[in-house]
């Protein structure tokens, strides 16, 4: 490990590419794309980087920076990564790249403000992930939302307006009692110990004690609102549908691959370290919303006629899924919530991605106006189907890993609530098929008979995807090893702090910490002190 | 109820009657007369004459005399006590009262060159 | 033989700045009277209001030095106090001055306005908002609101050609007249409670005494909150900001919007801050309505707005709402955010009427949403300045409206008035909402049209206000960046006695 501060590099090489593309003349559109790519590649290049050198020993927060920033809030810049936000920084990182390259045609209009507003969008994103400081972290999530909507209202399609003005007011007022939650937090910290500090360590070491129960639950109710918004939990799910129809294909994928996932990001990362007992009273709610949204999903995307809504609504089944596993409070549960985090990006992003190129050919996502295109297409059908087929859960690809782990997980700890969400694979067989049926089965119409096949660009934009995706579902291990040990560090603090008993399967013994990391180092995240 | 919010108890009787008094004299209103909207009724003068530009009693200059003639007014009621009390206010005094008039005197030297001073 | 009268000692140093408003000002008209309508006049006008300015800001400067390193100044029989405190906001005031000036050189020229008595004017109202932010008594605060305002309702009505900046001045007049008025009541009534207008003289009074009737003192506070609200346009006292800031002449928009509210919070913070400390629980209720409401109305309204200065001027009157909640505190951290608030905002609302005053063409009645539709398309630079101060106003991190709300909020977190919190944050959302809005109309073409096109070409931006321009956006941009040392001024500045 070197002393490079490789966290600041990758959060401030996209921002780094916003500028520049600012300052270049818009008349010269290649050169824009071309440093466009430079800087979204370059940032993979460093997340690769990262993946390479994270120590799967370490089960607390790595390649920590820790700067002072704005000292009479006593907020400071600190980032770290760990397991469970490794993989969310090398998925958008891979996204970012493949969706330039995606739209690489698609928005002929400006292509200079796309560009930086889709840098300044990956910017964003990987500080949300990397931040361990609450007020850095709430400042990466509020940035977020400026580019986001200049992406769907200048970008977007016949209702943008509409969607665009829906997701702003949906995730800032989650983001807005955020704010206040954090605040509240850090001052009472300030009040009990005298030390103003937002460091997401130092209050999770005492806000298991340090709140009345009230207190926080109070609390986990605002994040919760905040993530559960952006995720989408069923009652606060509307815009999600609206904002994936209207997006253009590279937002669609941004959005559904990284962005939902920050909800199920933060009741990982915040929720159980700062209100464990909230999280452990509530998580019956959490998973019956979880499953609502697991059948709501399936049943409404099967009734859907336009397919990117199809695809818009089984992000939502599939972030059921999420929300179960990691609400199970078990390891298995957490594991396979996390590899979701990491394969339903590829896998919808491939979706996505392959619903944009036929949309670019037909200028339409009625399910109606297709039929038979695989007539014409072969290729395109046949990755609209590996996509598929992955995104649903078979065997062999990387969604059937994540969706079983998250069931079993559950399972083992409140048993009616799989049963309903196993339900829920089969449905999401049902849509998706025949959804399938509908677009590239059939007769073919006058129009779809001359559409033209896959290019070979449009080829290398999904492969990379089902690549991955393919890789995981056969070595799921790879992740995994990295990811566990984050997740075992969350449930045996959240055992530490409020005397909850993680259910395990017959036979498993006991979760417990590494050889040599003592239980109140663990509570602290590492960080040193008594 | 405390006592410090039974001190208020008044005030909020006091709103609560005003509030209802001004209802009901609005709504009093609106249910006897009847209504009959005319473009005329919105214009600020119902007799229909422009607001600008016409003559009224009096001519507009005498206004700007009423001015002059108030700062000087003033102006003598300062210096009134000052003079009586000149003695024991000393230098001190004198110089304040001067740089008071000399400040003045420049306001009617801008009114002069402006033209203020000429009738027509 | 009467005995001699002891006058008060002067420490001029200490009044000097408002005394280099004022001569400026009179030299000003004086040069106006002497030279007439020669094409000299106007320009030697210009240099002397910014000497005066700079002269002022000077004497700050030396005045914080000086306090900083012993203690308040307080000079003229305990009636004008000079501290850390007055000096920032006199710093706050000196600075939207100065841009106002700048910026009015261009603009006076370009609508045919070319009078130094509208700069003579502009610097009288300054050298009455300097005396706000120093007035250790109701008298002076009295005497400062009236020479503040006086001015003003004068320049509103300054572009007397324009209907809308005539009905601004008689509307501005009128009310604001009336609300002298009541905040004379209030000196009066407070003076009966207590037997003094002197500030300290009153906290005093109140702490060696306890009032048996407490009506008329109460009656008293409430009359000065309610003449002070209206300077700071917070609501239910904002009627006449929209159309005011509507008519007005945009540089004075912008002088209004910026210092008159940094005049008037200066005086609501000292003013209670001082004298009433031990009524916080009689008027800190009034205050958290006060917040509630100008946030509430400030943000709703604005939402529905078609007209840029009017949506600007109701997100004034939500910004009101968030120092207001920094003074509802009655804490040292919320004084803190207050002042922060203060100086942020002041450049952030005098960089965007600065862009509405180089952006519309001769008339400066075009201000619709629609005139503005794609401006950062065909003026890259000006529309990019435009959408940086609404997203600063926004509260859009990284900018200064970022540090200012963050502290704000801190501030009502620490004094647990989570209420008020969570109402502002949600009108924080609100009031995205509406900058976003504009920022996006401002970046998307409209529709080809020939009516929609500017009548002439686009002007080039003249020298000075591009001046303005920058000076705003890179103190709004290096707050929310390293705001470290302006977190750290604005916390010297809070300790009011």
């Amino acid at each position: 490990m070197t002393d490079f501060p490789i966290l600041t590099a990758i959060i401030a090489t996209p921002l780094i590419g916003a500028v520049v593309v600012t300052m270049l003349p818009s008349r010269r559109p290649e050169i824009i794309k071309a440093v466009g790519y430079g800087f979204t590649i370059a940032t993979l290049g460093l997340a690769c980087w990262l993946l390479a050198d994270f120590s799967t020993k370490n089960i607390f927060f790595q390649f920590v920076e820790n700067q002072p920033w704005l000292p009479g809030i006593g907020s400071r810049y600190i980032v770290g990564v760990d397991g469970i936000s490794l993989f969310m920084v090398v998925a958008t990182a891979l996204l970012m790249p493949l969706s330039l390259l995606a739209s690489q045609r698609y928005p002929s209009q400006r292509p200079k403000a796309f560009t930086a507003w889709f840098l300044l969008l990956e910017f964003s994103l990987l500080g949300i992930f990397l931040s361990l400081d609450l007020i850095m972290f709430f400042v990466f999530w509020e940035i977020l939302l400026v580019p986001m909507y200049f992406l769907i209202q200048g970008w977007g399609h016949e209702r943008r307006q509409y969607a665009a003005l829906k997701f702003f007011l949906y995730t800032a007022v989650g983001s807005a009692l955020m704010l206040a939650c954090i605040l509240v937090l850090g001052f009472l910290h300030q009040g009990a110990t005298g030390v103003l500090t937002f460091d997401y360590r130092v209050l999770a070491a005492w806000a298991y004690h340090g709140l009345s129960l009230t207190t926080e639950t109070v609390l986990f109710l605002g994040f919760m609102i905040a993530f559960a918004i952006k995720l989408p939990l069923v009652p606060f799910h509307t815009w999600l549908p609206d904002a994936h129809t209207e997006a253009p294909t590279a937002g669609s994928v941004v959005l559904a691959g990284v962005i939902i996932k920050m909800g199920a990001y933060g009741f990982l990362r915040f929720s159980f370290e700062l209100f464990p007992h909230a999280s452990v009273n509530l998580a019956p709610l959490l998973l019956t919303l979880g499953v609502i949204g697991i059948l709501y999903g399936a049943v409404v995307a099967a009734m859907q006629k336009n397919l990117k809504r199809v695809i818009a609504y089984s992000s939502i089944a599939h972030m059921g899924f999420v929300i179960v596993g990691i609400f199970s409070l078990t390891v298995l549960g957490l594991d396979g919530a996390v590899f979701t985090m990491l394969s339903h990006p590829l896998t919808t992003g491939a979706l996505f991605l392959v619903v944009g190129m036929l949309y670019e050919r037909r200028h339409t996502y009625e399910i109606s106006e297709y039929g038979g295109v695989w007539r014409s297409a072969p290729m395109l059908t046949a990755m609209f189907m590996l996509a598929m087929v992955a995104g649903i859960g078979l065997p062999g690809f990387s969604g059937f890993i994540g969706e079983f782990l998250s069931l079993v997980g559950t399972f083992v700890s409140r048993r009616p609530w799989a049963i309903a969400g196993a339900i829920g694979v089969i449905f999401a067989a049902v849509y998706m098929l025949w959804a399938f049926q509908r677009v590239f089965m059939g007769k073919p119409s006058a129009i779809t008979l001359r559409m033209p096949d896959v290019s070979l660009r449009e080829v290398i934009v999904v492969a990379p995807l089902l690549a991955l995706s393919l890789f995981l579902g056969l070595y799921p291990k790879a992740a995994l090893d990295r990811i566990e040990p984050s997740v075992k560090r969350t449930i045996v603090n959240v055992e530490l702090k409020t005397g909850f008993h993680e259910k395990r399967p017959a036979g498993y013994s006991k979760t417990t910490l590494p050889k040599g990391v003592t239980a109140s180092e663990s509570i602290r995240l590492g960080l040193g002190g008594p | 109820m405390t006592e410090f919010y039974r001190q208020y108890l008044s005030v909020a009787v006091l709103i609560g009657a005003a509030a209802l008094m001004f209802g009901a004299m609005l709504g009093a209103g609106r249910l006897l007369r009847p209504n009959r909207p005319q473009p005329e009724k919105f214009i600020t003068y119902e007799a229909g004459s422009d607001p600008v530009g016409g003559w009224g009693q009096s001519n507009v200059r005498y206004y700007v005399y009423a001015l002059l003639f108030v700062m000087f007014d003033v102006e003598a009621v300062f210096i009134f006590p000052w003079a009586v009390n000149l003695k024991s206010l000393g230098v001190y005094g004198l110089i304040e009262m001067a740089v008071f008039i000399i400040v003045l005197t420049l306001g009617l030297v801008y009114a002069w060159r402006k033209g203020v001073l000429r009738w027509a | 033989m009467t005995p001699p009268i002891s006058t008060p000692s002067i420490n001029w140093l200490a009044i000097s700045p408002e005394i280099a408003l004022a001569a400026a000002g009179v030299v000003m008209v004086m040069l106006r009277s002497v030279l007439r309508r020669r094409p000299i006049t106007m320009p030697l006008c210009v240099v002397v209001a910014i000497s005066g300015v700079v002269a002022a800001g000077a004497v700050e400067y030396r005045l914080w030095q000086v306090v900083d390193h012993h203690r308040a100044i307080s000079t003229v029989a305990g009636m004008v106090r000079v501290d850390l405190f007055g000096i920032f906001l006199g710093v706050v005031v000196l600075g939207a001055t100065l841009m106002t000036l700048l910026l009015s050189v261009a603009y006076l020229r370009r609508e045919g306005l070319d009078a130094p008595e509208y700069l003579a004017l502009v610097l009288l109202s300054a050298a009455g908002m300097l005396a706000m932010t120093t007035a250790n008594d109701l008298i002076v605060v009295f005497l400062a609101l009236e020479v503040l305002s006086i001015p003003l309702y004068v320049l509103a009505a300054f572009d007397r050609r324009r209907l809308s900046s005539q009905e601004a001045g008689i509307k501005y007049f009128v009310l604001g007249a009336f609300s002298s008025a009541i905040f004379l009541y209030g000196v009066a009534l407070t003076y009966g409670a207590t037997g003094t207008t002197s500030l300290t003289g009153i906290a005093s009074f109140l702490a060696h005494n306890t009032l048996l009737d407490q009506g008329t003192l109460l009656a008293g506070i409430a009359f000065l909150l309610v003449g002070l609200g209206f300077k700071v346009a917070a609501v239910p006292f904002h009627m006449w900001t929209p159309d005011v800031y509507q008519g007005a002449p945009t540089p004075i928009t912008a002088f209004m919007s910026a210092a008159t509210k940094a005049a008037g919070f200066a005086a609501l913070l000292r003013v209670f801050g001082v004298a009433f400390p031990l009524y916080r629980a009689d008027w800190r209720p009034a205050v958290f309505a006060l917040a509630v409401l100008s946030l509430v109305v400030g943000s709703v309204a604005a939402v529905v707005q078609t007209d840029v200065k009017r949506m600007l001027a109701y997100s004034s009157i939500a910004h009101a709402g968030y120092i207001l909640i920094g003074f509802q505190t009655a804490t040292s951290r919320g004084r803190e955010a207050a002042l922060l608030y203060l100086f942020v905002y002041s450049f952030m609302t005098v960089g965007a009427f600065a862009v509405l005053t180089v952006a519309t063409r001769r008339g400066d009645d075009r201000h619709s949403l629609d005139d503005y539709r794609g401006l950062a398309l065909e003026r890259p630079i000006v529309g990019g300045l435009l959408i940086f101060f609404v997203l600063a106003q926004a509260g859009i991190p990284f900018t200064g409206g970022f540090i200012a709300k963050l502290e704000v909020f801190s501030a009502a977190a620490q004094a647990h008035q989570y209420v008020l919190l969570v109402i502002g944050v949600l009108a924080a959302v609100v009031t995205a909402y509406f900058y976003l809005r504009i920022a996006y109309t401002v970046l998307t073409p409209g529709e080809e049209t020939s009516s929609a096109k500017p009548l002439e070409t686009p002007r080039r931006v003249d020298v000075w206000s591009g001046l303005v321009l920058v000076a705003c956006a890179a103190l709004v941009l290096v707050v929310g960046v390293v705001p470290g040392v302006f977190v750290h001024w604005a916390r010297d500045a809070t300790f009011l006695l």
